[in-house]
């Protein structure tokens, strides 16, 4: 039985907008169809715009659909069903509808649960104008996340690295920015319904928050209808999946550098957001297309290179004009219709096939049209800024810690934009160990040169000298055996195994990936053994949890910002098991490299490192 | 480790738990929130809303409430009839699949197509007639443009569902011909295999189908022997006729090729009937072609909408900035330009004609 968030996420939705009545999906339509209104805020329609269309909307009787700050005229005698936020703003303008009884009948959803001021704000509202009984039914359904694919979700929460390293940000608001994260957490695995393993790294936000969410979690299963009928007291690790939570100071890596696969370089260079993608058409005019596990050529081949993907186009392409034809031969579209008299039932029975597979040769050419389209367009970026050659440099860098002086004045001074040239920098900053300072000051005085704004290239270089552990951890993934070769035979030999290391392994492995694959076996390993356990469904006095066992299934979650780089690493972790594992991975929100290089910057600034005034990154 | 029973009961359970909810109903809590409050703030409050606001506008509301209210029952009715409808096609598809050769339900299956015909006709002037109405009350009464758009969308969701149910219902017809057809090549098969007793009869059969131009549930095998044996005994008498002025043949060789003549008459026969047949199982399959072409292209017109394109919003920006720039043009030209140039030409000419006068 393997996680499937979007399933699930959209299951809830459908019966939500099934005004919470158990869908007999064996009967088809219910008796009395019923006509609905659907109504919801901007947080919830990033959290539905992924997962329904229009067309699926129609066919649970949704008319019509508004946001709930658009002016609304009356539509008597209409049920309407709200999913909104819980939120004070919100709340006022349901009375506000009820009031000017708009709608016949109020289904109110809250997407995640609804403090108890709130809920008397709302009925002492609807009360003072008489409409209370509009509302017909209010619900929690801790749906507050928003889910792009079938393993990938995130929380949508805005800026949260930048609160939570902020040097000037007090308690009270890091326990509001922890509150935040832990009851979006609470909403996914209210959805998935299992109450997991919890491990995080020691010190840092991760611990706050999984401390947190473990005390949440135990509050809630003391009640006695909760949220989690998991049935049974099952104790094997089987059946429950593992939580891991990071920060994203563990791997700062990930999140800067450039990476050549398919569906990280759309979403760095041509900015994919809530899966939808607007690039330039060819023929002038902005498209817009939608990119999601429903096409086929995106979920294939997404995490494959470039230039493969490029070859697969072309593959793609060649076949369906062979289709086409064959199509066409069957048919005698193409060679003067010979109007064979004797054979006209099997004329008209290849006729009919060929309109019966016209619908998919259809969709086959929009597919690739778009396919096309966008390759096109990352083609002449990834030329205008030789992407590729940054993206190259920078993989060497990591595998083999340092770099030609040389080489990186080159690259500084080359092509690309002062991004990129920025991320480059602190690539070169994280890989090697110890640089020393006049380097340091000559990468600084070139990008300066290149009028690259440097805070957040001050800032990295702060963080590094007050904790190791940013270089200790690439230097793990080059192995004892390279140092010891560079010390005794000098560079030749360390070029030679850094390229045999390159045939062994296609892709360097992510710190990440390593963690959750130790946590995942549940051997002892010198990495993970500080690692903190908590077990919310065991009894607070026992010390540990005998449940460190492999487990089938995980959820990684990493606060602060991840991205598709990371995604793509722990799926290719999980297919390589033996037995196929799942893993699910999410985040506080998705950022591009750009934008996480703004909060970077603006992290710099407020720590005065950077000169000029801070604006914070939106 | 564990054995596949425990694994299985736990898979099963798990499944049984699935349909639990994962939301929480707060309405019991609301309810009693409303309550307390109610209570709270006194009787008084209560009293003086409830007498103020009272008969009027729960009259008025009660107009409004029962003339839509009468668009909803008409709307709930047409759902249940197309469920229904439905539901009677599912049944006739799961006869037309059963049929064999021998234990042919002909009769229901008549009787159930023509009830299935008669409903969709039905539904489709009850569908009309929703429209008129609704129309009807958009220009009486005042409806909201959302209303009226809210009208529209239900009428066609209700178009679109009896579309598809009609063509759940051709779909089975044409299994149904299919079927008939398979039937009848395998009976001509057989028979045919057999002694050529009654070849009259047999001609009767396989000319009685019924002309093409019929695409209603056609080919049902009733037979009704009309035409077929004058056309033979005329196609002999005229071959009696040319054999009566040849003298020299005997009375066997006549017999013979009476019936050499009418086994060719016959293959001709059978030539043009399962000629016709073919014609009519082509036509059939046409329709349904161009009906799924049809389908296709009306689908066409609804594409993957996402519920964020914000079409209607760039629109109302263009317009707004539209509009902005209007006004700053009229407040750029303004008549004060105009003004300035008129009086400075005319104190030019006045000046021109002071100083050649003066």
């Amino acid at each position: 039985m393997s996680l499937n968030l979007r399933q699930k996420q959209s299951e809830c939705i459908i019966r939500m907008l099934n005004l919470n009545q158990p869908v007999n999906a064996t009967t088809g339509m219910a008796n009395e169809e019923v006509y609905k209104i659907l109504i919801y805020d901007r947080f919830c329609q990033d959290i539905l715009s992924p997962l329904i269309h229009v067309k699926d909307l129609r066919k649970h009787g949704v008319t019509l659909y508004f946001l709930i700050d658009k002016e609304r005229k009356p539509v008597g005698d209409v049920p309407a069903v709200y999913f909104v936020q819980p939120t004070t703003p919100n709340i006022q303008r349901i009375a506000a509808d009820a009031s000017k009884s708009l709608y016949d009948v109020f289904h109110v959803n809250f997407s995640s649960s609804i403090p108890r001021p709130l809920l008397e704000d709302l009925a002492s509202g609807a009360l003072k104008s008489d409409s209370i009984h509009r509302i017909s039914k209010v619900h929690d359904q801790y749906l507050e996340f928003v889910t792009l694919e079938d393993n990938l979700f995130s929380l949508a929460d805005k800026n949260c690295f930048v609160q939570l390293n902020d040097p000037s940000a007090g308690d009270r608001e890091i326990e509001a920015i922890v509150d935040k994260i832990v009851s979006g957490l609470f909403c996914v695995l209210a959805t998935l319904a299992v109450v997991p393993i919890i491990r995080c790294p020691q010190g840092g936000p991760a611990e706050m928050v999984a401390s947190a969410l473990d005390q949440k979690l135990r509050d809630h299963l003391l009640a006695k209808n909760n949220l989690f009928t998991e049935g049974g007291n099952f104790t094997s690790s089987f059946q429950r999946p593992i939580l891991c939570i990071f920060d994203r100071n563990f791997e700062l890596a990930v999140g800067i550098q450039h990476d050549f696969r398919y569906k990280p370089l759309v979403h760095d260079v041509l900015g994919l957001r809530l899966n939808r993608l607007s690039v330039q058409g060819e023929k002038g005019g902005m498209k817009s297309y939608e990119l999601d596990n429903s096409d086929p050529f995106w979920a294939a081949n997404g995490s494959l290179e470039f230039p493969e993907v490029a070859v697969e186009i072309e593959t793609q392409l060649n076949k369906y004009k062979k289709d086409v034809d064959e199509v066409n031969r069957r048919t005698g579209g193409t060679k003067g219709a010979e109007l064979d008299g004797s054979d006209l039932v099997g004329n008209t029975k290849h006729l009919m096939s060929a309109v019966n597979s016209l619908p998919e040769l259809t969709e086959r050419k929009q597919v690739i049209d778009k396919h096309t389209n966008i390759a096109t367009v990352l083609l002449s970026e990834i030329k205008e800024r030789s992407l590729d050659s940054y993206a190259k440099k920078e993989y060497d860098m990591m595998v083999r810690g340092s770099i030609d002086r040389s080489e990186l004045m080159s690259v500084l001074k080359g092509k690309g934009t002062s991004n990129d040239k920025l991320r480059f920098a602190i690539m070169y900053l994280i890989s090697s160990e110890n640089i020393p300072q006049s380097e340091v000051d000559i990468v600084e005085a070139a990008l300066r040169e290149a009028e690259v704004d440097t805070s957040s290239f001050q800032y990295v270089k702060k963080i590094k000298s007050l904790n190791v552990s940013l270089a200790s951890v690439s230097s793990a993934s080059r192995g004892n055996i390279v140092d010891w070769a560079e010390k005794l035979y000098g560079q030749s030999i360390s070029a030679v195994t850094a390229g045999v290391k390159n045939l062994l392994s296609s892709d360097r492995q992510l710190a990440l990936t390593r963690t959750v694959e130790a946590l995942m076996e549940g051997k002892p390993n010198p990495e993970i053994d500080s690692y903190i356990l908590f077990d919310p469904r065991a009894p607070k006095s026992s010390s540990g949890s005998h449940l460190r066992g492999p487990f089938k299934e995980s959820i990684v979650f990493m606060i602060g910002g991840g991205n598709y780089v990371e995604h793509g690493s722990l799926q290719e972790l999980a297919h390589r098991q033996q037995p196929v594992k799942h893993i699910i991975y999410g985040t506080t929100e998705i950022l591009t490299g750009g934008e996480f290089i703004e909060q970077l910057a603006f992290l710099g600034k407020k720590m005065g490192l950077g000169g000029s005034t801070a604006a914070a990154p939106n | 480790m564990f054995s596949p029973l425990v694994e299985q009961s736990a898979v099963a359970l798990s499944m049984t738990s699935v349909s639990v909810s994962t939301c929480r109903d707060r309405t019991a809590e609301f309810r009693s929130l409303s309550q307390t409050l109610t209570r709270m703030e006194g009787v008084s409050t209560a009293d003086a809303a409830a007498a103020g606001i009272g008969p009027s506008t729960t009259k008025s509301s009660l107009q409004h409430a029962s003339s839509r209210s009468e668009f909803n029952k008409k709307v709930s009715r047409l759902g249940l009839g197309i469920h229904e409808a439905s539901q009677k096609i599912a049944r006739l598809a799961k006869w037309a699949k059963r049929s064999s050769m021998f234990n042919d339900p002909t009769v229901e299956i008549q009787e159930l197509s023509a009830l299935i015909k008669d409903d969709i006709t039905t539904l489709n002037a009850a569908i009309a007639d929703l429209q008129t109405f609704q129309n009807l009350e958009i220009v009486d009464g005042n409806y909201s443009d959302d209303m009226v758009v809210h009208a529209h969308a239900v009428c066609d969701d209700l178009n679109k569902r009896l579309m598809l149910a009609t063509k759940q219902f051709q779909d089975v017809l044409t299994t149904r011909t299919e079927n008939i057809m398979a039937h009848q090549t395998r009976k001509q098969i057989f028979s045919t295999g057999g002694s050529r007793q009654s070849p009259i009869q047999h001609l009767a059969k396989s000319m009685n189908q019924p002309p093409p131009w019929s695409n209603s549930s056609s080919a049902t095998g009733t037979l009704q022997p009309t035409v077929m044996p004058s056309n033979g005994f005329q196609a002999g008498n005229q071959l009696r006729r040319r054999l009566a002025g040849d003298s020299t043949v005997t009375h066997q060789m006549e017999v013979s090729m009476l019936s050499e003549e009418v086994a060719h008459q016959e293959n001709r026969s059978h030539g043009r009937a399962s000629a016709l047949q073919d014609v009519e199982s082509t036509i059939s399959e046409l329709s349904g072609i161009f009906m799924h072409l049809a389908t296709m292209v009306s689908r066409q017109g609804e594409l993957a909408i996402r519920i964020d394109d914000n079409m209607d919003e760039s629109l109302a920006n263009v317009e707004g900035s539209h509009s902005a720039l209007l006004k700053h043009l009229n407040q750029i030209s303004s008549n004060r330009s105009l003004l300035i140039k008129i009086f400075a030409v005319l104190i030019l000419f006045l000046l021109i004609f002071i100083f050649f006068i003066g």
